[in-house]
């Protein structure tokens, strides 16, 4: 029974950062249905970042979204800028490649820079755990999702309380009825894809003290993000929060009854076996191209 | 594609013998030269070459993107290694095993795609391909995980050097460019064309979407499994890492986009350009990071810069310049309009037998009840009109009538049978026929293929058939002449007016042969002459038996030509009768008007 208490507790820690690192991807979705499959590879650069400042300034990994979350800002803007943008009326399939060549390249840039070895942020509570009656929990890990939390919450009411943020939840409801009341779309979307990509900034920072990681880790990250969407479908906040918990769970009760070596297969597996039984998703979202009627 | 292109007898024959002596210098040249290092980057430039004239089999013609062919590569070599070492042989015994074992993996994969679209296709082969990484990494007694597998190396002479495989991967490329040019020239061309146009419009002309989408998909596989076979023999080593690249996807795709997908050779012509720059990389800049910067930089130029690709971009350039000053056909007049041939028209009205039924259909979405427990009835014979106020449900009932969207709950009975339960290329089949009230017909392919895409039942033996065969053609132009249209049967459908699609996709439909065509405001933005004219064909296939249900809102023309009217009001059916009975009945005018609408008193009355 401790075990199941333990493993679901560390599940859901996990599931927050893990819904932190979603919460980027759905929200740009939501309002230029891009498919930003250099998520991951965008993750990792930011867990580099705070990486580089505990290495060299000994700034505390999770201390340092203050830095990587603007930092992330300003690459997210720059990218849309010149790469996002242009394409803003291309099909889907041209955004999903072009973002897929983007984290390929961001693979390189990364391995150039920083090397293909295993890194990872070790502050001074890296390895000590809180005991709460034979329930262990990792304080890095603890602290990680305390934050992720507390920035989910401010993008939540950023969205919700805010004109900018209601510009951008119109434009994610219906673009050109958004455009129509005076939303100017192009700034929103480059504005929406610097949030989103701040987002992942925020969530490197954490990943940097969590797991261990190289330029190669991107591809189990985007394989988690892709599905959490697909658990619970694109475009919402709710839905990035519910399929990471989920995902966080399965993952770790993956690790805790059956195998470590196995764990890694758990977010594929899920797709799968969503994609077939449920194709909606498990929110009911339909995760397709709608084609206008 | 080809259909559009009107090349010059000069330019083709300019283009055959291009690529027959690029066939010829490929072929013969191992005998003259003897360098390895060559020799080596031609058999790589082949698996890639195969590789993409497979993936533009089903991201070419059906528009959905794989980003995991290089899981049949793994596949492939994972088959030959375990099955030489295990069982024996030569592994060349074992190629067509590799082929087959790629082609299920792909209907797996299909199948579990079968019910979703788009970006979740992308989705399933990213991760196949790491789940298939994984496996070989774990299912130790089988794969011999990290520590991979030692092919024996091969026992021919010497002095062949690489020539089985050299020899081999071009009988596959070749092999794989038939299959590639016999798919587009056969009704499952046509079919993924659809697809990738417009798969929901596709389903109602009664293409088995996933049918086409698995076999598309097998056929994509197929021959890069069996390259795959011979790269892991070729190499004489399978490891998880090598053999499951996901550079080698970026690869693949990057020479169908580069060369230009759906075209026949513009993936061979990408595959050999891509295939020195990895030499390049791996030799010049040791491979690794430089490799990724290389193919992922160039992915993301390519589809900024040149996202059509080499071959349609060329097209288009000596396209535009030979049709320089010559006057376009489209924008001109409407032809002449020819009534059908067969049977003299009689008029025959309603017949008592009702050939649709619906039945309390609903259909939320969230909060909005679209359709609320909905029931009406289409009596064979007859033109029925559909009215209702804007947002009353008209639209959404027909997508569930044929099939587009499923009903939340409610029966819908046609010809004697329950239909509501099938997908819409079965209710095609059945004999239900719609268009769409912003007209859906295949841009990119020409009025006829268009005309010619709708199938009346599925056959396998069908699926082999020409895209457009004598007979199918002569029907087509029948209809075209009897829509006038005839003149527009080799142009692009993009080209053509709002108009002219309206009367193309109506031709279209009549291709399906259907006992009742569903139209969604036939009259919506065009001008009287054309709607005069739509009027006209739709009496006169009424007086061939034709039954129809029309949703409109031009009512001059539905009172003119329909007979019995149903009006619907917030998702029900509130009544239904004769025109005239209709324009009295106080429910109507109050669901049109509200309820504190008055009929203007008579002017000068007491």
């Amino acid at each position: 029974m401790t075990e199941f208490i333990q493993a679901t507790a560390f599940g859901l820690l996990i599931g927050g950062v893990y819904a932190l690192f979603a919460s980027g991807l759905t929200l740009i979705f939501g309002v230029m249905k891009v498919i930003n499959i250099a998520h991951g590879a965008l993750l990792i650069l930011g867990a580099f970042l705070a990486f580089t400042l505990w290495e060299q300034l000994g700034i505390d990994p999770l201390a340092s979204i203050v830095i990587t979350t603007p930092a992330m800002f300003v690459l997210g803007w720059l990218i849309y800028r010149t790469m996002i943008g242009p394409l803003r009326s291309a099909p889907l399939s041209s955004t999903v490649l072009l973002t897929f060549g983007l984290a390929l390249v961001c693979e390189a840039v990364m391995g150039l820079a920083w090397g293909n070895n295993s890194r990872s942020a070790r502050p001074s509570y890296f390895d000590q755990s809180f005991d709460l009656s034979g329930i262990v929990l990792p304080k890095a890990q603890v602290y990680a999702s305390i934050v992720a939390v507390l920035v989910l919450a401010l993008l939540w009411l950023f969205l919700n309380r805010t004109w900018t943020g209601r510009a951008i939840r119109a434009a994610s409801a219906n673009v050109q009825g958004a455009a129509l009341v005076g939303v100017n779309i192009a700034k929103v979307s480059a504005l929406t894809f610097a949030v989103g990509i701040a987002t992942v900034g925020a969530a490197g920072s954490m990943v940097s003290v969590l797991y261990p990681f190289l330029p190669g880790s991107h591809y189990i990250w985007i394989a988690r993000v892709l599905s959490i969407i697909v658990l619970g479908g694109l475009g919402s906040l709710q839905g990035a929060v519910i399929g990471a918990m989920l995902l966080g769970l399965a993952e770790v009760y993956t690790q805790t009854y059956i195998s470590t070596a196995w764990a890694t297969a758990v977010p594929y597996v899920l797709i799968f076996l969503v994609l077939f039984f449920r194709p909606q998703g498990l929110m009911g979202t339909r995760l397709r191209e709608d084609v206008a009627v | 594609m080809t259909g559009a292109l009107e090349r010059t007898g000069l330019d083709r024959r300019l283009w055959r013998g291009l690529i027959a002596v690029a066939a010829l210098l490929l072929v013969t040249y191992p005998l003259f030269f003897d360098d390895l290092f060559y020799q080596n980057m031609i058999i790589l430039s082949l698996i890639l070459a195969i590789g993409a004239v497979g993936l533009n089999i089903i991201m070419g013609y059906a528009g959905y993107i794989s980003l995991g062919q290089s899981a049949f590569i793994g596949l492939g070599a994972y088959t030959v290694g375990i099955a030489s070492t295990r069982i024996g042989g030569d592994p060349f015994v074992w190629i067509p095993l590799a082929g087959v074992i790629a082609a299920l993996f792909a209907a797996l994969l299909g199948v579990i795609a079968m019910r979703t679209r788009g970006f979740a296709f992308v989705i399933i082969t990213i991760a196949a391909l790491f789940i298939l990484q994984i496996v070989a990494i774990n299912w130790d007694s089988l794969t011999q995980g990290t520590s991979g597998i030692t092919v024996p190396l091969p026992t021919w002479d010497i002095s062949i050097q690489n020539w089985p495989f050299y020899y081999t991967l071009i009988a596959l490329l070749g092999a794989s460019l038939l299959l590639s040019w016999w798919i587009r020239r056969t009704k499952i061309g046509t079919g993924l064309l659809a697809i990738r146009e417009d798969e929901d419009k596709a389903a109602t002309v009664g293409i088995d979407t996933p049918v086409y989408k698995i076999i598309g998909f097998m056929a994509s596989a197929v021959f890069l499994g069996m390259a795959g076979g011979v790269y892991g023999y070729y190499i004489a080593f399978i490891d998880p890492i090598a053999m499951f690249d996901i550079v080698i996807s970026v690869q693949i795709i990057l020479a169908v986009i580069l060369g230009g997908r759906g075209t026949l050779w513009g993936p061979v012509l990408g595959a050999a350009t891509i295939e020195p720059l990895n030499e390049l990389a791996n030799q010049e800049f040791g491979g690794g990071n430089s490799r990724l910067l290389i193919f992922g930089g160039l992915l993301v130029l390519t589809i900024l810069l040149l996202p059509k690709g080499i071959i349609p971009s060329v097209r288009d350039f000596l396209e535009r310049r030979a049709k320089r000053g010559r006057a376009a056909l489209v924008g001109g007049r409407l032809g002449e309009r020819r009534a059908l041939d067969g049977k003299p028209a009689t008029a025959t009205g309603g017949t008592g037998q009702n050939l649709l039924e619906v039945r309390g259909l609903h259909k939320h979405f969230e909060g909005v009840r679209a359709l609320d427990g909905c029931s009406f009835a289409v009596e064979a014979g007859t033109i029925t009109g559909l009215i209702g106020p804007n947002g009353s449900g008209k639209t959404t009932a027909f997508n569930l009538i044929g099939g587009t969207m499923g009903a939340d709950a409610g029966e819908v009975w046609f010809d004697g049978e329950r239909i509501d339960r099938l997908p819409p290329w079965r209710r095609a089949y059945a004999g239900l026929g719609r268009t769409f009230q912003i007209t859906r017909v295949f841009t990119d392919m020409t009025v006829l293929e268009n005309v010619v895409a709708p199938l009346r039942s599925f056959s396998w033996r069908q699926l082999r058939a020409g895209a457009v065969s004598g007979e199918e053609a002569a029907r087509a132009d029948d209809l075209l002449a009897f829509a006038g249209m005839a003149e527009y049967r080799d142009e692009r459908a993009e080209a053509l007016s709002f108009g002219q699609r309206k009367l193309v996709e109506l031709a279209q439909v009549l291709m399906l042969d259907p006992k009742l065509i569903l139209l969604d405001e036939p009259a919506g933005g065009i001008n009287p002459t054309l709607i005069a004219r739509i009027a006209d064909m739709i009496r006169e296939l009424n007086a061939r038996g034709k039954t129809f249900l029309i949703v409109e809102h031009n009512m001059p023309l539905v009172l003119g030509l329909c007979d019995p009217v149903l009006v619907l009001a917030s998702g029900e059916c509130i009544c239904a009768g004769a025109p005239d009975e209709i324009q009295r009945d106080p429910q109507v005018l109050d669901a049109y008007l509200g309820a504190d609408f008055k009929l203007e008193e008579p002017v000068g009355a007491p």
